[in-house]
């Protein structure tokens, strides 16, 4: 990026040295409008380029004005003279030559660098306030049913365009029962809701869909897309997050209880702080917490800056639509964003705590979880390390007896073995075997007995002559092995000690390895003559140990949180790099729409973050949300860049309806229920899909809103769907799928869960290859919402996977079971199941005689489910069931 | 056995790929055709049509393998005699370590070979062996992504995906960027993942390392194989499938959306058809098996992907990764366990540099081998060897690149790259510039700005190209 443009932006707004001032103040407004008309990017007169720091060093010699190519041109002494109109003022021309002098001071390419808006003089339309438009007025009264229609319908009147006709009502039913649900409705439903005659029916059909438990489930799922929802780390290591899904769980709730946005956000960003919030307010703070993380790399301040980078990339996406995380190493190159406001962010994250502790070299780090009942977590904890006291005791007295035993009898390994030796091949009793070689009866008696069952082969066939030889070997492969066992554990307890102190995890006892040594296996475990028997103090121990295990408490809730850590006092990393520190700045919020360089918080500052992001004053807020919940309705949004907008964002064609419609969310207290039923009971909802030849070429993207968007389904409305029709659905709200004792890498076969999709858990290392065909995106950054596309590998899902083959095989037996049906009225009820619709008379016999054809194609053999089946799945495959009009 | 043609003329002549299809610009009446998997125009002569990675996952010993160190022969035992940078097991840093398998010089190059590849070793003047590739990962995960992606910080597209990208893929039946028996962890799917690209560039994985080849080759792409009907009533439902959809269509303006879906039921039904045909690697002849080592258990497993990894790349298939894993990553047990990988792959890869090289694939297939990282040449533990981002050895072979040379060089130690240092970044760019794409140039607009595999550095090494 050559240009930087520095010339034409106003005077920096931060203190500057008094040279820099005497540029700003004198010398750029020459540049900018005496030079830079024709020196600039495009024109590049004479191949100069006076925007850039680069054309003015190939004209400017510091201290030296009369030597400087650009002070003999405007002085007109050289050949070139300019400007070529005429020679400058005289008063500029002297601040030129005392600016030179000076040393031609100017501001450094990082404050240079910024974009022609600046943060306090933008004019961006996104930055300005909310303005509540008055509703326009229409020609076309009678179509108006809601405010909404007004701004609708006024610009396609003054574009000449008619809006399309009105959806049928079971394509109207089956539309907003995907929408508010994701689920089609039920048999009952579309008879209840044919019957019902009168004017409200449909405002009653929403009233019941957005009460029903279903639509949080749907709605939530929106809401984790923007949040990256997934349960597990993704990056390196991919571990499991194993208390996400009480964030999941949180989110759908809220949607259900109507929880009012802003409070949902201050409860995500700073649930742990907020007064009374609670339980509640700790889990919500997932949203934080539940982000990929490079848990192994090893340079632990890039990583915790990783990690804070995703959280500014996230918050600053999801609730204000701006891409703030592009100023981490240098003012963002399109928007009036601040490498300043970037870190005046960081600072709050970090001095937020994600991590319980970074972990050994060469490790990984561990994630912070926090407790929920932090009295009973007090409890569990002292009960653990209790625990591992009592472990390490116990383990400590038996290294004690061991040493103590050992010294005393592995010296004597051979002459056990000699003597067992003669007992066995010379006939010697084991006490006159025991005397002759020093020992005591009672143990030789124990080795004796042992080596009856022992594999001892080399030693059962020494002989006399080289019993020495023999028996010296295993002492000595004995006494090495010993050496090696005993040191395992003694860094074994070492590290016990060091982990439990630091809160990491625990490592579990060696095993000796038995092929190394089976003699020494044999001879000192399960059994064995060597094998140490506890002394009243370690049995003491262990039975204490064991108490302290039998009552040890169930862990209590824990939630994947974040909460306030050591208050960082934040630089600005130069170019990003934490090592590289520049001047320090207060924590604040990007500075184009706080207008502060200081927040003034107290803590972490999250708190007041969250007040600030949630506020009917700032701008984009309301717009934001408003904007996703239409996109979320009709498939595409009113700013086609939902997480941009910045400069380069989109600008939306229906900037009043925008602000209407947020202006009466925050009126409503924010409430997204009430936002529904303001879209959801208009016009422009209730349009049907078709349009005219004319309206289609005026208006090809549908930015207008002509018509309503058909929109494919998403891989969970399909999953979904298809579970229960073929009546295999599971319904249970919340709760956690993962395995019990889940490894670290466990994954889950899709297939297999009849629970709604929502509740499969997602491992960012491997989403599952179903969601990944049908575009469920990667849970790493705010999702700007899905894309619906329609590739084949989603063909070869609807056609060959065993799931969709199962669902259509439940859906088949469903319809025979029920006896008392005809086979017409069977393929009137699969149609009313998938398609929403009465089948035409021609669409009942083109079934029926499919399902004859297919029949006599298999043969005898086949069964008339096998044909229902085959009938069943044609219908889940149709274009009809994936895309909703 | 014959199928119904599709219907309509236009999805015939459709060259949309598998299913990555742009089906809905190709079917708008007024619109040129859109397949994003189409063979798109390089941005100049391309030496290199397309690539076979063959991945060692863990990291390969360069001190043990290509790297040859007099000074750590000489100096074995000694304490480490240099500052040592970002190392991942600090605790356990032991002596100097010379290499535990003797080197010896091979062909016409005279290129030296540790004992551990002797196979490899009889190919050795076909390969240009780089002894000074640089990363910044000093973990597995973070050296992976680098390696695919560029970058470790953040998700961002894999090199397949780029190069897909760029130059869409010349068989419409396949996926254009197949990566076989890939790790799940360490990054996992972020390693061949299309991130911000359109997903059409996304890498399709064939099993992933902890499957075996028999469960693999029962299904190798998710879904391919139906579990309904036998083929042929499955045609005969599809067509009341299509009967149906077309009435629909019909109903609905012609719906590009639902036209292109029409289409993609159809690829989806010929691509079931004839996309297996690809990784039926026991169709080659004995002697071919027998030439990768397909006959012997140790070497079955990578055999198995480097024919399997030929078939596709000869089928047009762009970009094809092999994955050794997870199985290079010797903190203990250097000898024992390098010895066991290197049999596992030496015959395979050897193998394949022949046959590619007798079909004269060589000629216009890139094949590059190498891990994330190379390792200390100092001892961790007993026995064992650190990971070393700092300065380690890759080679290439084929379309591209000088034969039989050796560029670049690390420190006496074998520690740091000291000639021709060539970070991952360079590499990336080395490998898009034979394929005929500036790495400049093959940019992507995303979150307001434009990106490349290359970030913001790389630059191509022209020294070791042909």
């Amino acid at each position: 990026m050559k240009a930087l443009l520095f010339l034409l932006t106003a005077a920096p707004i931060f203190a500057q040295t008094p040279d820099l001032e005497f540029f700003e103040k004198n010398v750029r407004p020459i540049f900018a409008s005496k030079c830079a008309p024709c020196h600039n990017e495009k024109m590049q007169s004479g191949g100069l380029n006076l925007v850039t720091l680069a054309g003015l060093d190939a004209v400017v010699m510091p201290k030296d004005a009369a030597g400087s190519r650009l002070f003999q041109a405007v002085s007109y002494t050289g050949r070139v003279k300019m400007p070529p109109m005429g020679k400058l003022p005289e008063a500029e021309l002297a601040a030129l030559r005392e600016w030179i002098d000076m040393g031609a001071p100017r501001p450094k390419e990082s404050a240079a660098r910024r974009s022609r808006e600046t943060p306090l003089n933008s004019t961006h339309w996104s930055f300005q306030p909310v303005k509540d438009y008055s509703p326009p007025s229409v020609k076309r009264e009678s179509w108006v049913r809601t405010p909404v229609d007004r701004f609708i319908l006024s610009k396609l009147e003054a574009k000449g365009l008619a809006p399309a006709a009105p959806a049928s009502r079971l394509t109207l039913l089956r539309r907003v029962t995907y929408d508010l649900t994701g689920l089609p409705p039920a048999l009952r439903e579309i008879d209840d809701f044919l019957a019902d005659q009168s004017p409200q029916a449909y405002a009653k059909l929403v009233d019941r869909l957005l009460a029903s438990p279903q639509y949080g489930e749907r709605w939530g799922r929106h809401w984790l897309d923007v949040a990256r929802y997934a349960d597990s780390t993704g990056m390196d290591e991919d571990h499991v997050y194993p208390y996400a899904w009480r964030y999941r769980d949180y989110v759908v709730q809220a949607f259900n209880n109507d929880l009012p946005f802003n409070r949902f956000i201050e409860e995500q960003i700073a649930g742990d702080l907020l007064p009374g919030a609670g339980r509640q307010g700790i889990i919500a703070t997932g949203f934080l917490a539940l982000g990929p993380k490079p848990l192994a790399q090893q340079d632990r301040i890039k990583m915790i800056y990783d990690v804070v980078d995703e959280q500014i990339d996230t918050v600053s996406k999801a609730f204000l639509g701006l891409t703030v995380s592009c100023a981490r190493c240098h003012d963002h190159k399109f928007d009036p964003i601040l490498t300043k406001d970037y870190y005046g962010l960081a600072s709050i994250f970090a001095s937020t705590k994600d991590f319980r502790n970074l972990g050994r070299p060469g490790s990984v780090s561990y994630i912070y979880y926090a407790p929920l009942d932090p009295a009973a977590y007090a409890k569990y904890q002292a009960h653990r390390w209790r625990l591992y006291g009592k472990e390490i005791e116990m383990e400590e007295a038996m290294a004690e007896d061991a040493t103590r035993e050992n010294t005393l009898l592995r010296p004597k390994i051979g002459a056990f073995l000699t003597a067992a030796w003669k007992v066995r091949h010379k006939g010697l009793t084991v006490a006159a075997a025991a005397e002759e070689q020093g020992l005591e009866t009672k143990q030789l008696e124990k080795w004796v007995a042992w080596l009856k069952s022992a594999d001892l082969k080399k030693w059962d066939e020494a002989t006399e002559q080289n019993l020495d030889a023999v028996v010296k070997e295993y002492q000595e492969a004995y006494l090495a092995s010993g050496k090696k066992w005993d040191d395992q554990l003694a860094g074994w307890r070492r590290r016990f000690t060091t982990e439990v102190a630091n809160d990491r995890d625990i490592p579990e006892r060696p095993k000796f390895g038995r092929e190394s040594n089976p003699f020494f296996a044999a001879a000192t475990f399960d059994g064995g003559p060597m094998e140490l028997h506890d002394s009243p103090r370690v049995a003491q121990l262990r039975a204490e140990l064991k108490e302290l295990q039998q009552t040890m408490p169930p862990e209590p809730d824990m939630a994947s949180a974040v909460c306030d850590g050591p208050i960082i006092d934040q630089h600005v990393f130069l170019r990003g790099d934490h090592l590289s520190q520049g001047e320090p700045v207060a924590k604040h919020f990007p500075l184009v729409i706080s207008k502060e360089m200081d927040a003034h918080v107290k803590g972490s500052g999250r708190l007041e973050l969250a007040h600030w992001l949630a506020s009917s004053k700032n701008p984009l807020t309301a717009r934001v949300i408003v904007n996703r919940v239409w996109q979320w309705h009709f498939g595409e949004a009113l700013v086609r860049t939902p997480n941009n907008w910045g400069t380069t964002g989109e600008k939306p064609a229906h900037p009043e309806l925008l602000d209407y419609l947020a202006s009466r969310f925050v009126e409503s207290g924010w409430s997204i229920k009430a936002l529904h039923r303001m879209i959801l009971l208009s016009n422009t909802y209730q349009m049907g899909t078709a349009a005219s030849k004319a309206t289609r070429e005026a208006d090809p993207g549908n930015h207008l809103w002509s018509r309503f968007n058909r929109i494919r389904m998403s891989v969970e409305e399909i999953r979904d769907t298809l579970l229960a029709l073929g009546g295999n659905m599971d319904q249970t709200i919340g709760g956690s799928l993962l395995p019990e004792g889940e490894g670290k890498r466990s994954r889950m076969d899709p297939d297999s869960v009849r629970r709604r999709t929502l509740y499969i858990p997602v491992r960012r290392g491997s989403i599952q290859a179903v969601l990944a065909t049908f575009d469920y995106g990667d849970a790493t950054t705010p999702s700007e919402g899905r894309p619906r596309t329609n590739v084949a590998p989603q063909a070869l899902f609807i056609r060959n996977s065993r799931f969709v083959v199962d669902q259509a095989m439940g859906l088949a037996k469903m319809l025979l079971a029920d006896a008392s049906l005809s086979d017409t009225e069977r393929v009137q009820r699969a149609y009313l199941l998938t398609l929403t619709r009465r089948a035409e008379p021609f669409e009942v016999d083109d079934g029926l005689s499919y399902m004859q054809g297919l029949r006599q194609r298999l043969g005898k053999e086949s069964t008339a489910l096998q044909a229902w089946q085959s009938f069943c799945h044609v219908l889940l495959s149709t274009n009809e069931f994936l895309y909703l009009n | 056995m014959v199928f119904p043609i599709p219907r309509r003329a236009l999805l015939r002549q459709s060259a949309a790929g598998f299913g990555l299809l742009g089906l809905r610009g190709l079917l708008a009446a007024n619109a040129a055709p859109a397949n994003p998997m189409a063979p798109k125009a390089p941005h100049f002569t391309p030496k290199a049509r397309r690539v076979i990675f063959l991945f060692m996952h863990g990291g390969p010993s360069s001190v043990d393998t290509f790297d040859h160190k007099v000074r750590l022969d000489k100096d074995h035992g000694k304490p480490v005699p240099f500052k040592r940078a970002l190392t991942f097991g600090e605790d356990a840093v032991r002596g100097l370590m010379k290499s535990l398998w003797p080197f010896r010089q091979y062909g016409q190059s005279g290129i030296e070979v540790s004992d551990l590849f002797p196979h490899v070793a009889s190919c050795v003047d076909d390969l240009c062996v780089v002894k000074s590739m640089v990363g910044d990962g000093v973990d597995h995960g973070a050296a992976l992504l680098q390696l695919h992606t560029g970058v470790f910080s953040f998700k961002r597209p894999s090199m397949g995906s780029w190069v897909l990208y760029g130059l869409g893929t010349e068989n419409q039946n396949l996926p254009g960027f197949i990566t076989i028996k890939p790790s799940l962890g360490h990054g996992g799917q972020n390693n061949w993942s299309s991130s911000f690209l359109p997903g059409e560039y996304q890498g399709t994985a064939i099993g992933n390392s902890g499957m075996k080849v028999e469960e693999i080759e029962k299904e190798p792409v998710p879904y391919l194989v139906s579990h309904g009907l036998p083929t042929d009533q499955q045609r005969f439902e599809l067509d009341m499938v299509q009967k149906m959809n077309r009435h629909h269509a019909a109903l609905n303006e012609h719906d590009p959306d639902l036209e292109a879906r029409i289409g993609a039921l159809e690829l989806a039904f010929r691509m079931q058809i004839q996309a297996p045909e690809a990784f039926e690697v026991e169709k080659e002849s004995e002697a071919t098996k027998k030439l990768y080592g397909l006959d012997n258990e140790a070497t079955r497993d990578f055999a198995w992907q480097c024919l399997l990894a030929r078939r596709l790349s000869e089928r047009g298939v762009r970009f094809v990764q092999c994955s050794h894993s997870y199985k290079w990553d010797q903190h203990s047990e250097l000898k024992k366990l390098h010895t066991k990988n290197a049999a596992e792959v030496d015959k395979p890869i050897a193998g394949l540099l022949k046959d590619m090289k007798s079909r004269g694939l060589l000629n216009d297939t890139l094949v590059i081998w190498g891990g994330e990282f190379g390792r200390t040449p100092w001892a961790q533990g007993a026995d064992g060897r650190d990971h070393n981002p700092y300065g380690y050895t890759i080679w290439m072979a084929g379309a591209g690149v000088k034969p039989g040379f050796v560029y670049g060089a690390t420190d006496e130690f074998g520690y740091h790259a000291e000639v021709n240092r060539m970070h991952i970044h360079d590499l990336h760019a080395t490998i898009l510039y034979l394929l005929g794409l500036d790495h400049e140039r093959l940019t992507y607009p995303y979150a307001g700005r434009n990106f490349r595999l290359t970030d913001v550095a790389g630059a191509v090494h022209h020294g070791i190209i042909a």
